[in-house]
């Protein structure tokens, strides 16, 4: 908390001290030598401090100075950098060239170093602020998707959800394999705070990654590290990759503040064509045995004790493998057995709903409203920046919303010495995320149990007249209890839950800047969140597992106090220095000092609630569940770097740093690893016309790792005790006290080159990684008496090609037309896990399916029951339906994509810009549960067609139903054994091998579009405003092509290994909006 | 310069000595020691469990044996236990969470140094209960699978232990059971409360020792290699079995979560309504007028006949007799793992093989129908007429003795799902139906398949066990299933 305290006092001591200094006022225009219009943007600085502007819309400026300035630098990326003396004047023209080389840009490489782009001998990528905030969405992070080559993003649809975020394939055997967030320096957390149950998909919530806590309005650029070698100063936890954010600062404006204001009103609506696509000619029931009636799908009984029997609705059957519809059967449904009804004790007529499940879904709505106040002077700049995001989801009752607070400021406290710091504070607050996974989830209702018969708006009307759970899914006509699932819309306003999280992150830096040649830089970062979740189950609800212990309650209320810090110090010498005309030297030695603590509490009622609604823990039908978690790890880091350079010519660079880690053993805690990159301008070799510039990169680099925390010494678990017995049970994964470091091996080349005047240039790379020594719990046979033992073991080898292509295709007059092509491939192998073990389990999933780390196959392998195939054609049996492996060991497919690539087109015609992203996986398998059982439950239109004889297929078989499934019989010949279409039983889970239910994930998607217009400076006139645009946005507009039926192949439950998998996954929504951007 | 190095080395400086280092690595919320006992009775729940429970993922017997069916997910009534892995959770839980923790309560016990004469005499009355409990466990373990890891088993630095003969690991274990007896110290303590089956009781574990002597040797009583030793075996256990149903090994379970009997969750917590008395038990207790079916099963409204789903087919819940509603709904229901009722039965057994354990067959027969009545409450009077009944008197009743024992024994068992399926496989009694997903009575089930998890992770050892029994199919019969 000292810390923090001191962190805010800073940023009030800086704020206080920024005031205008200005003097003289200087005006001018710059103008683009090709064309001679102005140029927005350029920066116009003192050289040699901080003071400056930038252009407006129309390339003018204007500059207060001060007498003791003696240069303006202009500065422009792809421009060349001019310098004009100051001798009094007052207007200042300048006309400026492009620089083809790209020599001046400069990126932001690891551990916040500024480094010349041309000088990395390893591959970078960046993209800007403006791209990522124009299609607004709650977690910035997916709007990275398609944007980068080797970089793949994966978000799921749950509101507020954790995104996968994937460079350059899986790498690591147990570790999350997330991509490290970096943001002005400050190492962000990134967990996701989901349970194993979740990721299992077995039930609970997706609070998604910590890193969506970032503002997107408030970020300048990103750069993307990719390889080793560009991470490497990083150290072990930037094995995985680095996403380096910067945020915006304050700049100088000729009102002395810059005052902007942007807000974003977005509407989403369910795209169709992922969710399920129903049957409409049969209702509830699994097949046709409930009644010897004529009608044997439907129970026939005196319900109503006339003396005549009546056909009833068989209601605990979550399932529409009933009865066909026909209006003039008059039959009891669950609308008739509950008083409050107006169906009550009538029948209505046996047809298809009017309002299914997609009437269940609300729009969604969103909002961020952001304003920024920034200023600059000669010795301070300062950034303000507040945003509000406010949503609510397509599920009843959900919301979430988000409140930004960010800080930007420096001062210069004496000459050569400056004190800045960056401060966030960010608290956010859920309502009723959706459920995901199989059990206890809407979704999972929705497309693998339901019947078709059941209105939808009926269940939301007695659920808005009653407020009771009363069910379409009642045990009988007596006993109105829920069989397996609830009344949706008291589940939504009854079982939600809620969580929320108070964070700051920011760091305090010191420049020193000693000589020309020497700097010093120390650094001190936090960040800090305090997270509380709450989930609820309301007295009355289905049974279901729940709270700390999972056992089957009706009721409960479970809740997780989470802390989390990480702080980090760090302090650097910096040498640079131009030997020679030609040869310059830039080195660095520093040191880390990282400590990470996570402390969390886990609280939950046992055997229900005793009093209803009163969600407290204590309020516990039985002695409640308590659970601790506390760890804590520390790294500290040495570490230098030496860079040569030569003539602009050649690069080469070298680092090596020492990590001594906590968690791991005291005689091996210590570990070493390098780094080096070189990069040959080749383009400085060669005068030409056609090329302006090329470079080869090539490095190698290594980052060794240590081990999760406490992963050395045993310790007992601690079992719920036997009324005052206590119990202890050996633990179920062996820890390994000889663990020594696990390293990633690096080895990359890349081609640069820029042609045509800048109209084309691409960047390509090729890489190989290996992660060796892994130190991972490795599934073991459980006769061992464990399910897993840590090993230092294993290899997992990702090879790749990168490419992306850039190029200006038009650019005439007024009209200018950008593109922007990532394309990119990874191949991963699992080269060996442990001597004699061939396979490590990562999940096991509902529906028999393995997901696993194979040796000689690809990291994420798809396991489950396969066809038995005779001659390539697939075996059926006796029985007339397929014959399955009675092994489940079967690779049925892999999660990695094929390729992945992504088109940005951008067009700017005079005042408007119109772009479109275009982003595509090729290839990589899903297994599908829900179709998987709503094929089986007799859901989807697939289940429901005409048949060989030209008949349904679910009449009867004497009435010519049913089918005869494709394949041969186990002596070869063609099957002809007719087999019931009008059960649960030939369509879905329980009759067929898993393999029948894998789809390829391939999809091409629209993902983002925007129009915008920038008013034109002459409409704003002398108006308050400076700056004023309007776009209209949209995201995830269309999927253009899909393998998968009735679901997104993106979609899942949670960011990690565990993918390739759905259940009861959520809808896309597609999302339209407006923005509105004022500059004051 | 000088300042800038000496920040430098206050930054490194605060690098903490390894000592320190080590100390931050230390999980202070867990236990690295706790007193061996503790094990034990963890294990001993996990065990019992595991043999209660009827979830769907993790134990089946309960269909398997034929005594319920399920209403509408019929997949394991129709011996899908694929698509649940439920072999690899039942192995799981018996070597893991029952064999590995008595392996190391066993340890720490050894480890202390005990205080006294009569400190010795209770750590070795708790190391030979430990051992009993685990020859219970394997003996399941090898009628279920067949060969198992056993000499190689329980041993985290060999993670890929080799299977062991089924026969060869079931004698070691009759050898270990008969080591166990002869080291149990009479009148001294053990457990105490600890022990959660006899609460330290030193004298019944000797019985159970007795008992599940005399059950293992009649389980291997078609093996002819062993007719001697059976016998031998037999003979010696006979007179130090259970006397009576106090001395039943029950675990009495608790009336709140997590300590009830696993049934009240699998049936009453989880507000589910998946199974129903199957039509095979329902028929052949009606066609015996046996008095256990109102303490077995409930009618339904307007039910005045016992009516059973019909085994392995989809079966409305509303349209079936229901399982009765103590069994369901009774959380501290015990849970029987070994009774003198089943003792009784075995001694009927042996009579018939000729071994000289006293008694006559008829006499064990009527007091094994007569004791399990009686435990589910029936009158001795309908217990008498029950007998007398020319279909169920031993010397007028149908068949064979295997015909007759295997179908007393069988209903006698209900609920105890393993037990009725194994002496189904043993004795060829009753005749099960067929559910819809074969069609020849050899397709009934007469093993597990081997876990999963151990073609993947223990491959080579798996593949030569399969081989060694005659391949890893539910139909491959295991050594003592002759018939």
């Amino acid at each position: 908390m000292r810390k923090i305290t001191f962190l805010l006092a800073f940023i009030l001591f800086v704020g206080v001290n920024w005031a205008n200094a200005q003097t003289n006022t200087i005006h001018g225009t710059v103008v683009s030598s090709e064309d001679g219009q102005g140029i927005p943007g350029v920066t116009v600085a003192v050289k040699g401090t901080t003071v400056g502007t930038t252009t407006d819309l129309d390339g003018k400026f204007s500059l207060a100075v001060k007498p003791e300035y003696k240069t303006l630098q202009f500065s422009y990326v792809g421009m060349k950098t001019v310098d004009i003396a100051l001798s009094g004047q007052t207007e200042i023209n300048v006309t400026m060239e492009s620089d083809v080389m790209q020599m001046d840009e400069v990126v932001v490489t690891a551990l916040g170093i500024s480094r010349d782009k041309k000088s990395l001998g390893y591959a970078t990528q960046e993209v800007g602020g403006e791209e990522l905030s124009t299609v607004k969405r709650d977690n910035f992070v997916n709007a990275l998707s398609g944007r980068v080559a080797g970089v793949q993003i994966k978000a799921n649809n749950n509101m507020g959800g954790s995104t996968n975020v994937i460079i350059r394939g899986f790498k690591s055997l147990t570790g999350n394999n997330q991509a490290l967030f970096v943001v002005d320096g400050v190492p962000i957390n990134n967990s996701t705070s989901n349970s194993s149950a979740q990721e299992s998909g077995r039930a609970g919530y997706d609070y998604g990654n910590a890193v969506s806590d970032i503002d997107p309005n408030n970020i300048e650029s990103v750069n993307v590290l990719k390889g080793a070698a560009a991470t490497a100063l990083y150290g072990s936890r930037a094995a995985n990759g680095v996403i380096i954010i910067t945020t915006k600062s304050g700049k100088a404006h000729k009102n002395g503040l810059g005052i902007s204001f942007s807000t974003n009103v977005t509407g989403g609506w369910v795209d169709k064509s992922t969710f399920p696509t129903y049957q409409t000619n049969y209702g509830g029931g699994y097949g046709p045995y409930y009644s010897g009636s004529d009608h044997p799908g439907l129970f026939y009984y005196d319900l109503d004790g006339d003396g005549v029997d009546d056909y009833v609705v068989p209601t605990t059957e979550d399932a529409s493998m009933g009865e066909r519809f026909d209006p003039n059967l008059m039959v009891y449904q669950w609308d008739a057995f509950d008083e409050a009804s107006p169906n009550y004790m009538k029948k209505t007529p046996w047809v298809n709903a009017a309002n299914g499940p997609i009437t269940f879904f609300n729009t969604a709505f969103s909002t961020t409203n952001s304003i920024a106040v920034d200023g600059s002077t000669d010795k301070s700049t300062f950034r303000f920046v507040y945003t509000n995001l406010y949503q609510t989801g397509i599920m009843p009752n959900s919301k979430l919303n988000r409140h930004n607070f960010g800080i930007n400021a420096s001062y210069d406290i004496a000459k050569n010495v400056k004190l800045s710091t960056s401060a966030n504070y960010v608290h956010q607050s859920t309502t009723g995320r959706n459920s995901t996974g199989y059990s206890d989830n809407i979704l999972s209702s929705f497309r693998q149990w339901w019947q078709v018969n059941v209105d939808v708006q009926q269940q939301k009307d007695i659920y808005d007249a009653t407020g009771r759970n009363v069910t379409w899914n009642p045990h009988s006509a007596t006993n109105g209890t829920p069989e397996y699932w609830n009344n949706y819309y008291w589940e939504r306003y009854n079982n939600y839950e809620t969580d929320g999280r108070d964070r700051i992150y920011g760091n305090v830096k010191l420049d020193w800047t000693i000589t020309d040649y020497l700097s010093f830089m120390a650094r001190a970062s936090i960040d800090t969140y305090n997270q509380l979740q709450e989930e609820r189950k309301a007295v009355g609800s289905v049974a279901g597992a729940f709270g700390i212990n999972r056992m089957d309650v009706t009721s409960g209320y479970y809740r997780i106090n989470r802390s989390f810090t990480e702080t980090n110090f760090d302090a650097m010498l910096n040498f640079k220095k131009n030997i020679t005309d030609k040869f310059n030297i830039n080195a660095m030695l520093g040191t880390n000092i990282r400590r990470n603590s996570q402390s969390n509490i886990y609280a939950s009622t046992n055997g229900g609630l005793t009093v209803p609604d009163l969600y407290a823990v204590k309020n516990s039908a039985n002695p409640y569940l308590i659970s601790e978690y506390e760890s804590i790890v520390r790294v500290d880091g040495v570490f230098g770097s030496v860079s040569l350079g030569w003539n602009n010519l050649i690069y080469v660079d070298a680092t090596l740093r020492n990590d001594h880690s906590s968690t791991l053993p005291t005689d091996n805690s210590s570990y070493m690893y390098p780094s080096v990159a070189t990069s040959f301008v080749f383009s400085n070799l060669i005068e030409s016309d056609w090329m302006q510039f090329g470079k080869i990169r090539l490095n190698y680099a290594e980052v060794g790792n240590d081990a999760p925390f406490a992963s050395l010494y045993d310790t007992y678990s601690t079992p719920s005790p036997f009324g005052n017995i206590p119990l202890y049970s050996v633990p179920s994964t062996k820890n390994n006290s000889e663990l020594v470091p696990e390293r990633t091996k690096n080895l990359e080349a890349g081609l640069e080159m820029v042609f045509l005047q800048k109209r084309l240039g691409f960047d390509f790379a090729v890489y190989k990684t290996n992660t060796i020594n892994q130190i991972m719990p490795v599934s073991i046979s459980t006769a061992t008496g464990y399910s897993t033992k840590y090993f230092n073991s294993g290899e997992v080898e990702n090879k790749g090609v990168e490419l992306n292509i850039f190029g200006t295709p038009v650019k005439s007059g007024k009209l200018r037309w950008d593109i922007n092509v990532n394309w990119s491939l990874n191949r991963n192998e699992v080269l060996s896990l442990y001597e004699g073990v061939d396979n490590m389990q990562l999940a096991s999933l509902q529906g028999g399916i393995t997901i696993n780390a194979t040796v000689g196959q690809p990291f994420g392998t798809i396991m489950g029951t396969d066809y038995v195939y005779l001659d390539g054609q697939k075996v059926v049996a006796s029985s007339g339906y397929y014959e399955k492996t009675t092994t489940s060991d079967n690779v049925l497919g892999d999660y990695n994509p094929d390729w992945m690539a992504g088109m940005t087109n951008t067009f700017t015609y005079g005042n408007w810009g119109f772009s479109f992203l275009i982003d595509m996986q090729k290839g990589g398998s899903v297994f599908s549960l829900d179709q998987w059982y709503g094929k089986g439950t007799g859901l989807y239109a697939s289940t429901d067609f005409t048949n060989d004889l030209g008949n349904p297929v679910r009449n009867s078989i004497d009435d010519g139903g049913g089918l005869i499934l494709d394949g041969v019989k186990e002596d070869g010949t063609p099957n002809d054994v007719r087999v019931a279409g009008n059960n649960y039983k030939v369509f879905g889970w329980s009759r067929n091998p898993n393999a029948g239910f894998i789809y390829d994930a391939t999809y091409v998607k629209l993902r983002e579009a925007s129009i915008t217009y920038t008013f034109p400076q002459k409409m704003l006139g002398n108006g308050p405003f400076q700056n004023v645009s309007f776009s209209i946005v949209g995201s995830n507009l269309a999927i253009l092509y899909k393998d998968l039926p009735d679901a997104d192949p993106e979609a899942g439950q949670s960011a990690g290994k565990i993918q390739g998998w759905q259940s009861g996954v959520m809808p896309t929504t597609r999302n339209v909006g407006f923005n509105l951007k004022l500059n004051f | 310069m000088k300042k800038i190095l000496f920040i430098l080395l206050a930054f490194l400086a605060v690098s903490c000595s390894k000592e320190k280092f080590a100390e931050l690595n230390e999980d202070v919320k867990n236990p690295t020691n706790v007193p061996g006992e503790t094990l034990f009775s963890n294990a001993e729940k996990n065990m019992s469990d595991q043999i209660a429970s009827t979830n769907v993922n993790r134990n089946n017997f309960k269909l398997w044996a034929q005594y319920w069916t399920e209403t509408t997910y019929t997949d394991e009534s129709n011996y899908d236990i694929f698509n649940r892995r439920v072999p690899d959770n039942a192995f799981r839980t018996f070597y893991r969470d029952v064999l590995m923790d008595m392996k190391r309560s066993s340890e720490l016990i050894s480890a202390n140094t005990p205080v006294g004469e009569d400190g010795l005499k209770v750590q070795k009355n708790k190391l030979a209960i430990i051992d009993i409990v685990m020859v219970y466990t394997y003996d399941r373990l090898e009628t279920m699978f067949g060969n198992i890891p056993y000499t190689q088993a329980l041993d985290v630095d060999n993670v890929l232990p080799a299977y062991d003969d089924a026969l060869t690991v079931h004698k070691d274990l009759m050898a270990r059971i008969d080591a166990d007896i002869a080291a149990l110290v009479d009148g001294a303590d053990s457990f105490g409360s600890a022990d959660l089956i006899y609460n330290g009781d030193v004298a019944a574990w000797k019985m159970f020792a007795n008992s599940l002597k005399l059950k293992m040797a009649i389980e291997i009583a078609d093996v002819d290699s062993e007719s001697a030793a059976v016998k031998a075996a037999a003979e010696a256990a006979a007179p130090n079995v259970f006397a009576s149903s106090d001395d039943d090994a029950v675990l009495d379970y608790m009336g709140a979560t997590p300590n009830t009997n696993p049934l009240y969750v699998d049936l009453t917590l989880s507000g589910r309504h998946d199974f129903v008395p199957a039509n095979t038990i329902v028929d052949i207790m009606n066609g015996l007028n046996d008095p256990r079916r109102d303490a077995y099963f409930d009618l339904i409204d307007g039910q005045t006949e016992y009516v059973g789903g019909d085994y392995g087919y989809s079966s409305a819940y509303d349209n079936y007799s229901h399982i009765d509603a103590y069994i369901m709904q009774t959380p501290t229901l015990g849970n029987p793992l070994l009774t003198y009722s089943e003792v009784q039965f075995y001694l009927a057994e042996a009579n018939e093989r000729g071994f000289n354990v006293g008694g006559s067959a008829e006499d064990h027969y009527n007091e094994a129908i007569t004791s399990s009545m009686a435990g589910w409450g029936i009158p001795q009077a309908d217990i008498d007429t029950y007998l007398a009944q020319p279909e169920v008197a031993y010397s007028t009743a149908n068949g064979t003795w295997q015909e007759k024992i295997g179908t007393q024994a069988w209903i006698a068992f209900y609920t105890r799902g393993y037990l009725g399926w194994t002496e189904w496989r043993r004795l060829d009694f009753p005749i099960f139906n067929l559910p819809p997903a074969i069609t020849s009575y050899d397709e009934i089930p007469v093993r597990y398949t081997f876990p999963n998890g151990e073609q993947t992770l223990n491959g080579a050892n798996y593949t030569t066990a399969a081989a060694a029994i005659g391949g890893d199919l539910l139909t491959t019969k295991l050594y003592w299933d002759k018939h």
